[in-house]
Protein backbone atom coordinates (compact mmCIF):
# COMPACT_ATOMS: atom_id res chain seq x y z
CA UNK A 1 0.00 0.00 0.00
CA UNK A 2 1.40 3.18 -0.93
CA UNK A 3 0.50 7.05 0.06
CA UNK A 4 -1.83 7.68 -3.35
CA UNK A 5 -4.06 4.64 -2.50
CA UNK A 6 -4.51 5.83 1.13
CA UNK A 7 -5.23 9.21 -0.05
CA UNK A 8 -7.47 7.93 -2.51
CA UNK A 9 -9.42 5.68 -0.06
CA UNK A 10 -9.63 8.73 2.86
CA UNK A 11 -11.31 10.87 -0.43
CA UNK A 12 -13.58 8.33 -1.26
CA UNK A 13 -14.31 7.84 2.14
CA UNK A 14 -15.55 11.80 2.90
CA UNK A 15 -17.27 11.79 -0.54
CA UNK A 16 -19.58 8.92 0.46
CA UNK A 17 -19.45 10.83 3.75
CA UNK A 18 -20.37 14.43 2.17
CA UNK A 19 -22.69 12.66 -0.14
CA UNK A 20 -24.44 11.28 2.70
CA UNK A 21 -24.89 14.32 4.75
CA UNK A 22 -26.22 16.52 2.01
CA UNK A 23 -28.79 14.13 1.23
CA UNK A 24 -29.94 13.77 4.64
CA UNK A 25 -29.15 17.58 4.97
CA UNK A 26 -32.51 19.20 2.90
CA UNK A 27 -34.26 20.75 5.98
CA UNK A 28 -36.56 23.14 4.05
CA UNK A 29 -40.08 21.85 4.81
CA UNK A 30 -39.44 21.84 8.23
CA UNK A 31 -37.50 25.67 8.61
CA UNK A 32 -40.45 26.85 6.28
CA UNK A 33 -43.07 25.42 8.77
CA UNK A 34 -40.99 26.94 12.16
CA UNK A 35 -40.28 30.09 10.44
CA UNK A 36 -44.35 30.17 9.27
CA UNK A 37 -45.35 28.86 12.73
CA UNK A 38 -43.25 32.11 14.76
CA UNK A 39 -44.44 34.86 11.98
CA UNK A 40 -47.55 33.69 13.40
CA UNK A 41 -47.09 33.69 17.06
CA UNK A 42 -45.50 37.13 17.40
CA UNK A 43 -48.99 38.59 15.40
CA UNK A 44 -50.69 37.29 17.85
CA UNK A 45 -48.81 39.28 20.30
CA UNK A 46 -50.45 42.51 20.35
CA UNK A 47 -53.82 40.46 20.82
CA UNK A 48 -54.89 42.46 24.60
CA UNK A 49 -55.11 38.78 25.30
CA UNK A 50 -52.31 37.27 24.39
CA UNK A 51 -53.07 33.47 22.80
CA UNK A 52 -49.22 33.30 22.23
CA UNK A 53 -48.95 30.18 24.62
CA UNK A 54 -51.81 28.79 23.73
CA UNK A 55 -51.21 28.72 20.04
CA UNK A 56 -47.78 27.07 20.95
CA UNK A 57 -49.57 24.27 23.14
CA UNK A 58 -51.25 23.61 19.68
CA UNK A 59 -48.78 24.73 17.09
CA UNK A 60 -45.67 23.02 18.73
CA UNK A 61 -46.80 19.44 18.70
CA UNK A 62 -48.72 20.02 15.29
CA UNK A 63 -45.36 21.30 13.71
CA UNK A 64 -43.26 18.82 14.73
CA UNK A 65 -45.75 16.04 13.70
CA UNK A 66 -45.82 17.46 10.37
CA UNK A 67 -41.98 18.00 10.63
CA UNK A 68 -41.61 13.77 11.47
CA UNK A 69 -44.39 13.36 8.58
CA UNK A 70 -42.23 14.84 5.96
CA UNK A 71 -39.10 13.21 7.71
CA UNK A 72 -40.59 10.05 7.45
CA UNK A 73 -41.50 10.18 3.79
CA UNK A 74 -38.37 11.68 2.89
CA UNK A 75 -36.69 8.96 4.17
CA UNK A 76 -38.54 6.22 2.93
CA UNK A 77 -38.68 7.88 -0.65
CA UNK A 78 -34.39 8.42 -0.44
CA UNK A 79 -33.14 5.40 0.86
CA UNK A 80 -31.18 7.18 3.54
CA UNK A 81 -32.55 7.92 7.36
CA UNK A 82 -31.31 9.95 10.17
CA UNK A 83 -32.11 9.61 13.57
CA UNK A 84 -35.99 9.97 14.71
CA UNK A 85 -34.94 10.52 18.25
CA UNK A 86 -34.38 14.06 16.89
CA UNK A 87 -37.42 14.79 15.79
CA UNK A 88 -38.49 13.55 19.36
CA UNK A 89 -36.46 15.94 20.83
CA UNK A 90 -37.57 18.77 18.94
CA UNK A 91 -41.66 18.03 20.04
CA UNK A 92 -40.70 17.92 23.69
CA UNK A 93 -38.46 20.65 23.45
CA UNK A 94 -41.02 22.78 21.49
CA UNK A 95 -43.80 21.68 24.64
CA UNK A 96 -41.44 22.60 27.30
CA UNK A 97 -40.27 25.71 25.87
CA UNK A 98 -43.72 26.63 24.80
CA UNK A 99 -45.21 25.61 28.48
CA UNK A 100 -42.00 27.51 29.71
CA UNK A 101 -42.49 30.71 27.91
CA UNK A 102 -46.72 30.58 28.66
CA UNK A 103 -45.64 29.94 32.40
CA UNK A 104 -43.31 32.62 33.47
CA UNK A 105 -44.23 35.00 30.87
CA UNK A 106 -48.26 35.18 31.60
CA UNK A 107 -48.66 33.49 34.74
CA UNK A 108 -46.05 35.77 36.28
CA UNK A 109 -46.47 38.93 33.70
CA UNK A 110 -43.21 39.34 32.41
CA UNK A 111 -43.76 40.95 28.96
CA UNK A 112 -40.15 40.28 27.27
CA UNK A 113 -40.48 36.68 27.90
CA UNK A 114 -44.08 36.55 26.77
CA UNK A 115 -42.96 38.48 23.69
CA UNK A 116 -39.68 36.74 22.46
CA UNK A 117 -40.28 33.25 24.06
CA UNK A 118 -41.95 31.97 20.82
CA UNK A 119 -38.31 33.45 19.36
CA UNK A 120 -36.48 31.42 21.53
CA UNK A 121 -38.52 28.50 21.13
CA UNK A 122 -37.77 29.00 17.41
CA UNK A 123 -34.79 29.07 18.02
CA UNK A 124 -34.29 26.12 19.73
CA UNK A 125 -36.00 24.13 17.32
CA UNK A 126 -33.44 25.59 14.39
CA UNK A 127 -30.97 24.48 16.94
CA UNK A 128 -31.93 20.98 16.81
CA UNK A 129 -33.10 20.94 13.06
CA UNK A 130 -28.94 22.26 12.77
CA UNK A 131 -27.53 19.49 14.35
CA UNK A 132 -30.00 16.47 13.11
CA UNK A 133 -29.77 17.63 9.12
CA UNK A 134 -25.87 18.80 9.94
CA UNK A 135 -26.71 22.09 8.41
CA UNK A 136 -24.35 25.16 8.72
CA UNK A 137 -27.40 27.22 7.72
CA UNK A 138 -29.75 25.95 10.27
CA UNK A 139 -27.34 26.38 12.48
CA UNK A 140 -26.59 30.23 11.71
CA UNK A 141 -30.30 30.91 11.72
CA UNK A 142 -30.63 29.58 14.80
CA UNK A 143 -27.89 31.92 15.91
CA UNK A 144 -29.10 35.14 14.47
CA UNK A 145 -32.50 34.30 15.80
CA UNK A 146 -30.77 34.29 19.62
CA UNK A 147 -28.87 36.87 18.39
CA UNK A 148 -31.54 39.10 17.50
CA UNK A 149 -33.79 38.16 20.17
CA UNK A 150 -30.84 39.05 23.21
CA UNK A 151 -30.38 42.34 20.85
CA UNK A 152 -34.05 43.45 21.31
CA UNK A 153 -34.21 42.35 25.50
CA UNK A 154 -30.53 44.47 25.54
CA UNK A 155 -31.53 47.79 23.22
CA UNK A 156 -35.35 48.12 25.12
CA UNK A 157 -36.84 47.48 21.92
CA UNK A 158 -40.33 49.20 21.37
CA UNK A 159 -42.90 46.71 20.55
CA UNK A 160 -42.90 47.29 16.50
CA UNK A 161 -38.94 48.06 16.01
CA UNK A 162 -38.26 44.43 17.47
CA UNK A 163 -40.80 42.91 15.76
CA UNK A 164 -39.59 44.16 12.36
CA UNK A 165 -36.34 42.90 13.31
CA UNK A 166 -37.45 39.37 14.29
CA UNK A 167 -39.70 39.40 10.67
CA UNK A 168 -36.81 41.08 8.74
CA UNK A 169 -34.92 37.39 10.01
CA UNK A 170 -37.65 35.50 9.39
CA UNK A 171 -37.79 36.92 5.60
CA UNK A 172 -34.31 36.32 5.29
CA UNK A 173 -34.54 32.90 6.64
CA UNK A 174 -37.43 32.22 4.14
CA UNK A 175 -35.16 33.48 1.58
CA UNK A 176 -31.92 31.57 2.27
CA UNK A 177 -34.21 28.55 2.27
CA UNK A 178 -35.93 29.48 -0.93
CA UNK A 179 -32.51 29.78 -2.43
CA UNK A 180 -31.22 26.44 -1.08
CA UNK A 181 -33.99 24.70 -1.96
CA UNK A 182 -33.65 25.88 -5.78
CA UNK A 183 -29.84 25.08 -5.69
CA UNK A 184 -30.56 21.57 -4.40
CA UNK A 185 -33.52 21.46 -7.68
CA UNK A 186 -30.68 22.24 -10.17
CA UNK A 187 -28.30 19.90 -8.81
CA UNK A 188 -30.77 16.86 -8.46
CA UNK A 189 -32.07 18.11 -12.13
CA UNK B 1 8.05 -1.08 17.07
CA UNK B 2 5.11 -1.85 14.56
CA UNK B 3 4.81 0.37 11.70
CA UNK B 4 1.51 2.43 11.69
CA UNK B 5 0.47 0.33 8.53
CA UNK B 6 0.05 -2.43 10.69
CA UNK B 7 -3.47 -1.54 12.52
CA UNK B 8 -5.02 -0.73 9.25
CA UNK B 9 -7.98 -3.11 9.06
CA UNK B 10 -8.19 -5.00 5.98
CA UNK B 11 -11.91 -5.85 6.48
CA UNK B 12 -12.64 -2.19 5.85
CA UNK B 13 -9.98 -0.71 4.09
CA UNK B 14 -10.96 -1.86 0.87
CA UNK B 15 -12.32 1.39 -0.91
CA UNK B 16 -15.41 0.34 -1.58
CA UNK B 17 -16.65 -0.88 2.57
CA UNK B 18 -14.90 2.19 3.82
CA UNK B 19 -17.54 3.92 1.28
CA UNK B 20 -20.39 1.80 2.56
CA UNK B 21 -19.17 2.50 6.51
CA UNK B 22 -18.46 6.46 5.67
CA UNK B 23 -22.18 6.66 4.60
CA UNK B 24 -23.54 4.79 7.40
CA UNK B 25 -21.44 6.06 9.85
CA UNK B 26 -23.49 9.32 9.06
CA UNK B 27 -27.36 8.02 9.05
CA UNK B 28 -29.22 5.61 11.03
CA UNK B 29 -29.49 3.31 8.70
CA UNK B 30 -29.45 3.43 4.43
CA UNK B 31 -31.01 1.03 1.82
CA UNK B 32 -29.11 -1.32 -0.63
CA UNK B 33 -30.14 0.85 -3.62
CA UNK B 34 -28.99 4.07 -2.26
CA UNK B 35 -25.38 2.82 -1.49
CA UNK B 36 -25.70 0.74 -5.04
CA UNK B 37 -26.05 4.23 -6.33
CA UNK B 38 -23.59 6.35 -4.06
CA UNK B 39 -20.73 3.94 -4.39
CA UNK B 40 -21.47 2.96 -8.26
CA UNK B 41 -20.85 -0.94 -7.73
CA UNK B 42 -23.10 -3.21 -9.18
CA UNK B 43 -25.57 -5.36 -7.12
CA UNK B 44 -23.19 -8.64 -6.92
CA UNK B 45 -20.04 -6.32 -6.04
CA UNK B 46 -22.22 -4.69 -2.85
CA UNK B 47 -23.48 -7.94 -2.08
CA UNK B 48 -20.00 -9.37 -1.78
CA UNK B 49 -18.72 -6.27 0.20
CA UNK B 50 -22.36 -6.35 2.64
CA UNK B 51 -21.48 -10.01 3.72
CA UNK B 52 -18.01 -9.14 4.56
CA UNK B 53 -18.78 -6.45 6.77
CA UNK B 54 -21.38 -8.29 8.38
CA UNK B 55 -19.21 -11.34 8.65
CA UNK B 56 -16.66 -8.92 10.31
CA UNK B 57 -19.76 -7.45 12.54
CA UNK B 58 -19.13 -4.45 11.20
CA UNK B 59 -22.92 -4.19 10.13
CA UNK B 60 -26.85 -5.47 10.52
CA UNK B 61 -28.44 -6.43 6.95
CA UNK B 62 -32.33 -6.36 7.54
CA UNK B 63 -34.77 -7.06 5.06
CA UNK B 64 -38.28 -5.94 4.87
CA UNK B 65 -41.53 -6.03 2.65
CA UNK B 66 -42.59 -2.38 1.87
CA UNK B 67 -45.04 -1.42 -0.46
CA UNK B 68 -45.28 -4.95 -1.92
CA UNK B 69 -41.43 -5.18 -2.48
CA UNK B 70 -38.34 -6.52 -0.70
CA UNK B 71 -35.85 -3.82 0.93
CA UNK B 72 -32.83 -4.37 2.60
CA UNK B 73 -31.47 -1.84 5.01
CA UNK B 74 -28.51 -1.70 6.25
CA UNK B 75 -26.97 -0.46 9.60
CA UNK B 76 -23.80 0.15 10.84
CA UNK B 77 -22.87 -1.58 14.49
CA UNK B 78 -21.45 0.02 17.03
CA UNK B 79 -18.32 -1.80 16.37
CA UNK B 80 -17.90 -0.68 12.99
CA UNK B 81 -18.33 2.74 13.52
CA UNK B 82 -15.84 2.51 16.32
CA UNK B 83 -13.82 0.56 13.56
CA UNK B 84 -13.62 3.38 10.70
CA UNK B 85 -12.93 5.90 13.00
CA UNK B 86 -9.72 4.08 13.91
CA UNK B 87 -9.13 3.45 10.53
CA UNK B 88 -9.78 7.00 9.33
CA UNK B 89 -7.47 8.30 12.11
CA UNK B 90 -4.48 5.86 11.30
CA UNK B 91 -4.51 6.73 7.50
CA UNK B 92 -4.51 10.52 8.34
CA UNK B 93 -1.55 10.03 10.68
CA UNK B 94 -0.16 7.66 8.16
CA UNK B 95 -0.26 10.78 5.63
CA UNK B 96 0.81 13.05 8.18
CA UNK B 97 4.13 11.40 8.28
CA UNK B 98 4.63 11.49 4.86
CA UNK B 99 6.82 14.50 3.61
CA UNK B 100 5.00 17.54 2.10
CA UNK B 101 6.71 16.62 -1.19
CA UNK B 102 5.54 13.44 -1.95
CA UNK B 103 1.82 14.88 -1.46
CA UNK B 104 -0.04 16.11 -5.21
Amino acid sequence: MNADEVRESLAFSEYARKRARDDLGRPWVALVLLASLSVVSLSLTDAATSPTALFWVFAGPLGAGAIALYSYRRNRSSGIDSSPLAYVAITVGLLILSYAAGKIGFAFQIPGVARFGPAFIAAAGYFVLAWIERSWMVGAISFALLAVTVAIIGFDLSSQQSKALLFGLYGITLLAVGFSWRVGRKEIL
Amino acid sequence: MTHPSSVLDDTIHQRVRLGILAVLSESRRADFGYLKEILEVTAGNLSQHLAVLEEAGHIQITKGIEEKRTRTWITATRKGRAALALEVATMRALLGGIPSTQRP
